[in-house]
């Protein structure tokens, strides 16, 4: 080869290092900016204020979501939800993880932390200030609809205006509505929940438990103390109350005007209460039940599928009552309504 | 439907509470049997509460139909109120000197007032003896014995002139000690002019109707009264914090339950010692109370939220 021919060879391998070295630079420059990703973890945020938590990431339109690590045993608190639909679930991971679609941004305010691990166990899920002005209810979270993931331990309060709410699988529910409907599902450790309008339904739950509602059903089924001296309440103005499997020693079930219906068990020592002033109650119990019962049905009807070992009975018009014992008469019975009937059958 | 079906505008008012209890019991009595009427009033309370959730904010902040009818009648009568009466002299004036019929007619009639003012001013027609009464003694007489029973008596000074004129405490023959007559005097309960007996209409025919006073239940007094101040503030705000529907089933509870309570009252009244109708009586008491209180927490939940 000539020298030429080499110099050349030279010059063309200088070039492609040239290139080379120049598109790896180029490699190693920022590149655009892509749209932020969500955040989906945050760690132990110290001060608790809303500047500390990012802009929250639009997956689209109208679409808003935000995450937050927290205690497994946290307390959160929605202080107000205008108008949604809300699904709340438990899942094993120490986070919450709120979504909102079509509504408010969202943001996190944490009250107060754990000592020793440094986590969120109080913390509160409202709108950002920056939907404060725009909207007249302060801190009102809205949207079409709201999905909210918290640690399985979480105990949750709820103040909400017109929404739907389910909740499943978290530890405690406190709810308060103006209306809308509710449905609850594997809340180990009690309920509190009262709506003004909408029926509220309950199923394998457990603890103290009080259902509300001013103009709606309550429906109960496979409901179970948490610890001994633990009450179930279930009271409506307008409409019936269902109860099935409900293994609580106390209940207490009133209507103004809607039936009540009991499918379960007397237990031993347990007490009773039936009330309405208008409505029917039925009882389907077992055919092996032991319990004292006392009906004052002013101007109702009685009757039973059971033979009873009557001990009182007033039969005058406005003012009729029974006392009467079933097997042993272990637990304590109350049966009142004004001018409904009352019947006790056998479970099938 | 049928003839007897009401308009959908009636079925309206009847769900925004706007109905005379008359017409409400007509309609729920008809809705009752009728098919058609029931869908159709079912179809207008879907769309009121549709229409209410939607409107919800505005409601809150804006005032109800019916008050707000309410305070313009009341705007209107503070308006005619306010005109003075010297406007109105002054309309009727004008009024009257437009048609001069009415003028001379006006101008005969002043002649005479003037004329009938200057006779009356005359001293032997006058009727006043010192001041002291109203009427000439013989001619209130000769007038009492003419008028009906249901004539006021005339007093002056807040005195019966059928009772023994009132003389100066003055004693003049007394058992009674001096020193004594003066401590009796002294603790005497005298009343003051304002607090003696008024004139009143004498009505021999109509007895005086007295408040029939109820005696409650040991125990029945305290709901009652924690049901009329819950009450009161109920009264108050129901219109505001319910909605058609609900406002409506706090309604028929509301009628369901007292109904139950005086059925019940009356069964106890009979027999008092009949403990199942007073426990009856006293769940029926407590649902009153719950059915108020739920209206009470709606409230303040309401106020919570804004």
């Amino acid at each position: 080869m000539s020298r030429n021919g080499l110099q050349v060879n030279k010059f063309a391998i200088a070039l492609c290092l040239a290139a080379l070295i120049a598109v790896d630079a180029n490699a190693q420059s920022p590149a655009p900016k892509l749209p932020k990703k969500a955040q989906t973890r945050v760690e132990a945020p110290s001060p608790p204020s809303s500047k500390d938590f990012p802009e929250p990431a639009m997956i689209g339109r109208g679409v808003s979501e935000k995450a937050l690590a927290v205690d497994a045993n946290v307390n959160i608190k929605l202080p107000c939800i205008s108008q949604a639909k809300v699904s709340i679930n438990g899942w094993e991971r120490n986070e919450i993880r709120v979504f909102i679609k079509n509504g408010s941004k969202i943001g996190f305010r944490v009250h107060e932390k754990d000592p020793v691990n440094g986590k969120p166990v109080w913390v509160l899920i409202t709108s950002l200030a920056d939907d404060k002005a725009k909207s007249p209810i302060s801190e009102c979270l809205s949207g079409e609809r709201i999905e909210i993931d918290v640690p399985m331990k979480a105990s949750l309060t709820i103040t909400g205006r017109e929404t739907e709410t389910r909740i499943d699988s978290v530890k405690k529910v406190s709810l308060k509505n103006l209306g809308g409907n509710v449905a609850l599902r594997n809340i180990s450790g009690g309920i509190m929940a009262a709506t003004f309008e909408g029926d509220v339904a309950v199923e394998n739950s457990g603890g103290q438990i009080s259902l509300e509602t001013s103009t709606g059903n309550i429906i109960a089924y496979e409901v179970s103390p948490g610890q001994i001296g633990d009450t179930f309440k279930a009271k409506t103005n307008n409409g019936a109350i269902t109860l099935q499997k409900v293994d609580h020693r106390q209940i207490e079930a009133n209507s103004v005007s809607g039936s009540v219906i009991f499918n379960g068990k007397f237990l031993p020592g347990g007490l009773y209460n039936f009330k309405t002033s208008n409505g029917s109650i039925k009882l389907a119990i077992p055919s092996d039940s032991s319990c004292r019962l006392i009906a004052s049905y002013g101007f109702g009807t009685f009757n039973s599928a059971f033979p009873l070992k009557i001990s009182m009975e007033n039969v005058s018009q406005g003012g009729k009552s029974l006392v009467a014992d079933m097997g042993a008469g272990d637990a304590t019975v109350n049966v009142t309504t004004s001018s409904g009937s009352i019947a006790i059958g056998k479970q099938p | 439907m049928n003839d007897k079906c009401f308009e959908i505008g009636a079925m309206q008012a009847f769900l925004d509470g706007e109905t005379s209890p008359d017409l409400s019991f007509r309609i729920t009595g008809h809705v009752a049997v009728c098919e058609k009427c029931a869908v159709a009033l079912a179809d207008a309370e879907e769309e009121s509460s549709i229409v209410f959730s939607a409107l919800d904010r505005e409601f809150n902040s804006l005032v109800p139909t019916q008050r707000l009818w309410g305070s313009i009648t009341e705007a209107i009568a503070n308006d005619k109120d306010q005109i003075s009466f010297w406007d109105r002299v002054h309309g009727g004036l004008s009024a009257l000197f437009n048609n001069p019929s009415l003028a001379v007619a006006a101008s005969v009639l002043v002649v005479i007032g003037i004329v009938a003012g200057i006779w009356s001013l005359n001293p032997t027609s006058t009727n006043n003896v010192d001041g002291s009464l109203a009427v000439n003694t013989k001619s209130s007489q000769s007038q009492n014995s003419s008028r009906t029973e249901s004539v006021p008596v005339m007093v002056t000074g807040g005195q019966d002139m059928l009772s023994p004129v009132e003389s100066p405490l003055k004693v003049t023959e007394s058992n009674h000690s001096p020193a004594k007559l003066q401590k009796m005097v002294a603790n005497a309960n005298l009343r003051s002019i304002d607090e003696r007996p008024q004139a009143q209409y004498l009505d021999m025919k109509t007895p005086v109707a007295r408040p029939v006073v109820e005696e409650n239940l040991p125990g029945e007094e305290s709901y009652v009264r924690t049901i009329a101040d819950l009450k009161q503030n109920v009264d108050g705000q129901k219109d505001m914090t319910l909605n058609p529907s609900s406002r409506i089933a706090y309604e028929r509870d509301m009628a369901v339950v007292d109904d139950a309570i005086t059925k019940m009252k009356d069964v106890v009244r009979k027999n008092p010692k009949n403990q199942s109708a007073k426990q009856v009586l006293y769940s029926s008491y407590q649902n009153k109370i719950d059915l108020l209180n739920s209206v009470v927490e709606r409230e303040e939940l309401i106020v919570s939220l804004r």
